[in-house]
């Protein structure tokens, strides 16, 4: 059974998510940034303190160097800084190791081997999948290759050939344990910067779902001319307050003029503003952008809404038909009464075909909300499922008033 | 062993505690090899033959316990005893003996303490390892130091500075993440909370609508509930032979409509068991904002046409979404016209039918919370001019 969860996704997630990745891999940027900064000055006193030739010395200092100037030239040029930030990760990861294994060649000893582990460490801060991908298969072919290639390295007195190759044993169980936990990890972060997408964009729709329920109730929508006139009143006489002239009428008319013309007939009309000026007014117009409603909306419900630390972490705030401590009746029964609830038609959703539902199940985030093996017994009898709704349930109930 | 990978493979949705459990399982089956292979590397070890059997044998039941704990969901105190299993596993792999993979141990452990992703968890056991990593270097890293070092000292020091080190980034590394992805989750959940908020006015429209219309509640309806009880039984056979047992508990869930929930609960006359089940269902409930009716809302949005992504779609800062001091200004009016105009709150018998006063709307813009939307510049204004507003808008 495969599980497409993007197939059902909101379509502006994507976008928001890289924005909301930007920032924080800005930080994480910073942070590789001085760790590396503090490692050059420990290499460095360690390469004099050992006394290697100076060609080595600076060898090693230049590698530092590079990966700088690197950094700061792609963290300084703005334009696509998400890509020029992910590609500053690339470099310092294999930079990172191209350094660690200089030094393990340079020097062939045991403790210098451990760099491969903190070259490793320093790249996860990134917690990226590409950036995993490249330091899990750096540590462990370097590593393989250094046991294997360089056995003068582990050259410990009293250890046999054998010995040594349990360092390989070792290698392969710290790769695949460092795998498995960046991987998890990953995609725990992965799903929080889903989440919180997701809601962002969840919230302009349920606003959108509340407006539409509101308005099949009351039959009433926001009186836009209202609106307009009561600004101009006002605008009108601030301007009096103030002792200047209207500056505020030329542009009401234009907001009221955005509805009814077509953006080439705006600007013949108001020359005197630019397209970007337009742009700006067109959010605050009433029937075509929601966004003055969606504020108002949000600012009227949203006092008083605090958040205590225990919450945060409380599973009880991940909605689903599969809470931990529920009872299996509780699973299937709440799963079913979701179901026959989407098969009727409702003022925010009308039925939807099985076919459709079967789809949206198996194909979106509520596949992984319902007990695992609750959703298979559905996705396997789907048919039966319609079928007793069909007998019992179509068109026995509705909303609206029976004549 | 497939229900494993799907598991690890879909981690992003499972719940803090199944992840955990999630973890503590794969750290198991490492600690399981991990611990065979203490057996062929006892030959290279001086112990006495009471250490070589004993050793493996309390890992051996150590692992035991762990998967106990694992079996009765007592998820934390098996993470706990994976660490504290590890870290036995590294005394017996560099106790008394002095070979590289040895030491390797000490990243290993770090790395398992790392995996579970808990601060006080790496503060408590990672500083205790790294610790007990310094005190081997010192007291018996002698025995690994190559024979191409130029100096003991100095390669004891490389040992000290790279695990010291390999310890500190990883903190740093969870300071970061620990700062961000709590900030994350605070927001989350805040967000979740307004959304509730939403779904709350939605939810009671649809009350007085159906009130409107005279329709009974869907959860009254004969059909429903017998629909929902034949789909449950259907279920149900595919997991108990007395499928019926569960058409008891459907009418009971229907029956909680028409009860406070909170006094069922509570009910010490009650059983265990009604109790029980009237505290789980009561989050699936039809007759007030839950968590079933949430995700009915949620789910409908799924099929709401949307505008494309624009840079300011989740922006609700007038500052943020405005460049002209004008166009900031006609803004905030439209706000205060809105929130004096239209029915935003409920009134005093749970009805969608209450509008802000002035008063109302001065109390909220002059709020903390407030700058949300609006700056102080403009609390400003708004106050120097507050009749105006109240008179014209």
């Amino acid at each position: 059974m495969r599980v497409n969860t993007s197939k059902f996704q909101y379509k502006q997630l994507e976008t928001y998510k890289e924005i909301l990745e930007l920032h924080h891999i800005k930080i994480k940027t910073l942070i590789v940034n001085i760790i590396n900064l503090v490692f050059a000055f420990v290499v460095g006193y360690f390469l004099l303190v050992t006394e290697v030739e100076k060609v080595m010395f600076v060898g090693i200092i230049f590698m530092f160097i590079v990966l700088f100037i690197v950094n700061i030239a792609l963290l300084s040029y703005n334009n696509d800084l998400y890509n020029n930030l992910k590609f500053s990760m690339y470099i310092n990861t294999i930079g990172e190791y191209i350094i660690a294994i200089t030094l393990i060649i340079i020097f062939q000893t045991p403790s210098m081997f451990t760099l491969l582990f903190l070259a490793y460490a320093i790249t996860a801060i990134y917690q990226d999948y590409k950036v995993m991908i490249t330091s899990n298969l750096a540590l462990f072919v370097s590593g393989v290759l250094l046991v294997l290639g360089f056995d003068s390295i582990f050259s410990i007195p009293g250890e046999t050939l054998a010995q040594n190759n349990f360092i390989i044993v070792f290698l392969v169980l710290f790769v695949l344990l460092l795998t498995l936990s960046s991987y998890i990890l990953i995609k725990r972060k992965t799903f929080f910067y889903n989440h919180l997408a997701q809601i962002k964009e969840s919230e302009i729709r349920n606003m959108n779902v509340l407006i539409e329920i509101e308005q099949k109730r009351t039959k009433k929508s926001l009186n836009s001319k209202e609106y307009y006139k009561s600004l101009e009143l006002f605008s009108k006489e601030l301007s009096k307050k103030i002792g200047i002239e209207n500056i505020f009428s030329r542009k009401i008319q234009l907001l009221r003029d955005l509805k009814k013309h077509n953006p080439t007939e705006i600007m013949e009309k108001y020359p005197e503003y630019t397209q970007d000026e337009i742009n700006e007014l067109k959010v605050l117009e009433l029937s075509i952008s929601h966004k003055i409603r969606n504020l108002g909306i949000k600012a009227s419900k949203t006092q008083g809404i605090n958040v205590s630390r225990k919450e945060i972490f409380s599973e009880s705030q991940f909605k689903s038909f599969k809470h931990l401590n529920d009872l299996n009746y509780v699973k299937i029964i709440s799963f079913v009464v979701f179901y026959c609830l989407i098969k009727i038609d409702k003022p925010y959703l009308k039925e939807l075909e099985e076919s459709n539902i079967k789809d949206i199940l198996l194909n979106s985030e509520y596949f992984y909300r319902i007990d695992r093996d609750i959703i298979e017994v559905y996705l396997e009898n789907n048919e039966v499922f319609d079928t007793i709704v069909n007998d019992l349930l179509k068109d026995r109930w509705t909303y609206e008033k029976s004549n | 062993m497939k229900k494993v990978i799907s598991r690890i493979t879909n981690s992003e949705f499972l719940t803090f505690s199944e992840v955990l459990r999630l973890k503590v399982a794969i750290v198991t089956l490492f600690l399981l090899v991990l611990t065979l292979l203490s057996i062929p590397l006892s030959s290279f070890n001086d112990f006495t033959i009471d250490i070589n059997v004993f050793i493996p044998m309390a890992l051996g039941l150590l692992l035991l316990l762990t998967i106990l704990l694992l079996v009765v969901n007592l998820n934390r105190s098996a993470m706990h005893f994976s660490i504290i299993t590890i870290i036995v596993l590294t005394l017996y792999y560099t106790y008394e003996s002095n070979h590289f993979y040895g030491y390797m141990m000490f990243f290993v452990t770090l790395t398992i303490i790392i995996f579970y992703q808990d601060i006080a968890t790496y503060l408590l056991y990672g500083v205790s390892i790294t610790a007990y990593g310094v005190y081997y270097i010192f007291e018996k890293g002698d025995a690994i130091v190559g024979l191409n070092s130029i100096n003991t000292e100095i390669s004891l020091y490389t040992y000290t500075g790279i695990l010291v080190g390999f310890y500190l980034v990883f903190l740093v590394q969870f300071l970061i993440s620990d700062n961000i992805y709590e900030k994350m989750n605070n927001e989350w959940v805040r967000m979740n909370k307004i959304l509730e908020k939403y779904q709350e006015f939605s939810f009671r429209h649809m009350v007085e609508m159906l009130e409107e219309n005279s329709v009974q509640p869907i959860y009254k309806n004969q059909k429903f509930q017998q629909t929902v009880s034949e789909i449950c039984v259907f279920i149900n056979e595919f997991f108990e032979k007395d499928a019926d047992n569960i058409a008891e508990v459907v009418e009971y869930y229907f029956f909680l409509h028409d009860q406070e929930v909170d006094h069922v609960i509570e009910n010490k006359e009650l059983s265990i068991t009604a109790r029980r089940y009237a505290s789980q269902l009561s989050k699936y409930l039809l007759n007030q904002r839950t968590e079933m009716v949430s995700m009915l809302f949620d789910f409908s949005t799924i099929f709401k046409e949307s505008t494309d992504f624009t840079e300011n779609r989740y922006v609700y800062n007038i500052d943020k979404l405005f460049n002209n001091r004008i166009d900031k200004l006609l803004a905030l009016a439209m706000i205060y016209k809105y929130l004096k105009t239209e029915i935003t709150q409920f009134d005093k018998w749970g009805n969608v039918k209450r509008i802000l006063t002035h008063e109302d709307i001065t109390e909220m813009f002059v709020s903390k919370e407030f700058r949300e939307f609006i700056s102080y510049e403009q609390v400003n204004f708004y106050l120097d001019n507050e009749q105006l507003f109240k008179d014209f808008l």
